[in-house]
């Protein structure tokens, strides 16, 4: 089994906006929330569609930047690191599990789990046997060259989980990783998630609007147009 | 190298894509390489049939060049005569000797044949002014030339036409009903750069020609060997001279002869076929180009189609240098593979030219790698544009691409 490089990674927002600007008109998505998260606290994102959280998960993945305000990994300040800096920090620390998977098409999934471990430079054998461990532990061991299109819903999502631990990360974040799965298929999936933060204290941040979901957390949430709900 | 596997990797994941995209960069090497292999060719079959006649060779014809340098009646008028030959050949330093030839067509026939061929009449100089051999027998000298005497030295094809297989050194032929003896047989020369086969003739003494078959007493050229290659303008010189003096021509009058060198034939030969290489060369690299346009098409295509992949790989951690080193990387294959294929193809095509119709089409190794090399290096640059645009990808717009 993979082994963990350190504890979760601790998280925080200081004031971030983000102002998208489609055709000249200035859309904010979030105006104003500042956020902490402990390193290795499960925490659940919860809120209704266009509520912005979403967006906050991509800020705190460094997908994006905020428009103003700040993020910090461990106190250090992420957001205003160059595009390649932050690409090698998402490699390192951060691991992303998708609604719709987003596994690389016409790609086995044992090649898919070993991406983040390429780009990490590790020789091609090493790559190989870690991700074929990897697989294993998701219960993907017998469908290694399977690709995604032979694979059902749930069973992407579990190699999608499989490729965003591949790098050891100390920040895990899911957006709806149960959204496009049966209710059997997506019990297991939030299982796997859960297990894994506690197995490895890794910090895990779950977007979802699903209450049933975010229950599961140790903590919840919630943001409304922008802006934090019940601010804690 | 990782990265590269990987831009590779995904070439092979569309192979009908990838085929049909290196297709162009292959036409574009392959005509390159095919049109150069042709010039080069064509370019040593005229070298070689120049060199055939003689590097030291000068050859004086009758009739004058106007001032536009189009030639008027040239070797039609009858100013050159045998005694300017003999002249030449005693007085010219610089000459090392000279031969008077005139050329009629007849019928030619042996017991068993009749072949209507070429009558050369010349100087028992002319062998050797054309370095030329004999297969067999021997060649007339100066008595058979004083005296007129009718003998004959066969061209191969002639001897072979008439006689088969039989020995004709011996033998007589009929020319224009007369009977001549055969006393040698000329070795094969083949084709003269005005494209004559050289060996469908017959060779007589110049005199028996002039007063036995033809009735004339003129020359209608006259070949001259300078001592030396180096030697050849200094013995242009001198026939002028020699000839302008004979001729009575006075100074400042126009010459009624030309004379020309071998060497200045070939190489004017030379930079003609240059330009011509040059050119080929220019027009098929147009080909080339349109291949790089292709990949350039085709790399625009697949960054646009593959957006949400380039956004998955940053968001695990490709950073845009990494994107960037993938898509060059394709574009560099792409434009290899199709460029070795093209040389390859190349090299089969010249070969094939070669054996269908026998012309001598020299691989041009040293074009051959330069194409290559160039054809990659264009199909990478034409690769440049569409990678650098998806290393500048937004990893969350790419995301979200539909």
């Amino acid at each position: 089994m993979v082994v963990r490089d350190g504890p979760g990674l601790s998280v925080r927002l200081e004031a971030v906006t983000k102002i998208y600007t489609v055709s000249g008109e200035e859309l904010p998505a979030l105006r104003g929330i500042s956020l902490s998260i402990p390193a290795g606290e499960s925490v659940a994102i919860v809120g209704s569609s266009g509520s912005g959280k979403s967006t906050l998960l991509h800020l705190m993945g460094l997908l994006d930047r905020p428009t103003s305000g700040a993020v910090f990994y461990d106190n250090r300040r992420v957001d205003t690191l160059s595009p390649s800096e932050r690409a090698v920090l998402r490699n390192r620390s951060v691991g992303f599990v998708f609604q719709n998977f987003q596994l690389i098409p016409r790609t086995s999934a044992i090649e898919n789990v070993e991406l983040p471990l390429l780009y990490r430079r590790l020789p091609a054998r090493e790559r190989r046997e870690r991700a074929r461990d990897l697989l294993a532990s998701v219960g993907m061991g017998d469908r290694e060259r399977h690709t995604s299109s032979q694979l059902s819903g749930g069973q992407q999502q579990r190699v999608a989980i499989a490729r965003a631990i591949a790098a050891s990360p100390g920040l895990l974040l899911a957006d709806e990783p149960t959204g496009n799965l049966d209710s059997r298929s997506a019990a297991t999936i939030l299982d796997l998630l859960l297990s894994l933060q506690s197995r490895f204290s890794t910090t895990l941040v779950l977007v979802t609007h699903d209450m049933e979901v975010a229950r599961h957390a140790q903590t919840t949430f919630r943001v409304r147009d922008g802006l934090p709900e019940d601010p804690q | 190298m990782t990265l590269v596997i990987l831009g590779m990797r995904s070439l092979l994941r569309n192979p009908y894509r990838s085929v049909l995209t290196s297709l162009g960069i292959l036409i574009g090497v392959l005509s390159v390489v095919v049109l150069t292999g042709i010039a080069f060719g064509a370019k040593s079959l005229v070298l070689r049939s120049i060199q055939n006649l003689g590097p030291n060779l000068l050859v004086v014809i009758p009739g004058s060049v106007t001032d536009s340098g189009a030639q008027v009646g040239g070797g039609t008028e009858t100013t050159l005569t045998a005694d300017d030959a003999r002249a030449i050949r005693r007085q010219c330093p610089d000459i090392w000797n000279a031969s008077g030839a005139l050329r009629t067509a007849a019928q030619v026939q042996s017991p068993h044949a009749n072949w209507s061929t070429v009558i050369l009449g010349a100087e028992p100089s002319y062998l050797p002014v054309r370095d030329w051999r004999l297969a067999r027998g021997g060649f007339f000298g100066e008595e058979e030339e004083r005296g007129m005497a009718r003998v004959a030295v066969l061209g191969r094809i002639v001897a072979t036409r008439l006689f088969g297989l039989e020995d004709p050194v011996g033998k007589f032929v009929q020319i224009n009903h007369s009977p001549f003896r055969v006393i040698g047989i000329l070795s094969s020369k083949g084709q003269s750069p005005m494209g004559m086969n050289q060996d469908d003739m017959v060779v007589v003494p110049l005199t028996t020609l002039q007063s036995q078959i033809m009735g004339v007493s003129y020359v209608g050229v006259i070949l001259a060997a300078a001592t030396s290659p180096d030697r050849v303008d200094a013995a242009k010189r001198e026939i002028r001279g020699i000839l302008r003096l004979r001729h009575h021509i006075p100074t400042g009058g126009r010459s009624d002869f030309e004379i020309q060198a071998m060497s200045d034939i070939s190489k004017t030969a030379n930079r003609i076929s240059l330009i011509l290489t040059v050119l080929l060369a220019l027009i098929a690299s147009i080909s080339l180009i349109v291949g790089g346009v292709g990949i350039l098409n085709i790399m625009l295509v697949s960054v646009r189609e593959r957006t949400r992949e380039i956004g998955i790989r940053m968001a695990i951690g490709a950073r845009p240098r990494d994107i960037l080193v993938q898509f060059l990387s394709e574009a560099a294959a792409l434009s290899f593979f199709g460029a070795l294929a093209g040389g390859v193809g190349g090299i089969l095509f010249l070969d094939g030219i070669h054996l269908l119709v026998g012309w001598p089409t020299p691989i041009p190794w040293e074009g051959l790698f330069l194409t290559v090399a160039g054809a990659t290096l264009l199909g990478t640059l034409f690769g440049l544009y569409p990678a650098w645009s998806a290393s500048r990808l937004d990893p969350m717009e790419a995301l979200r691409y539909e």
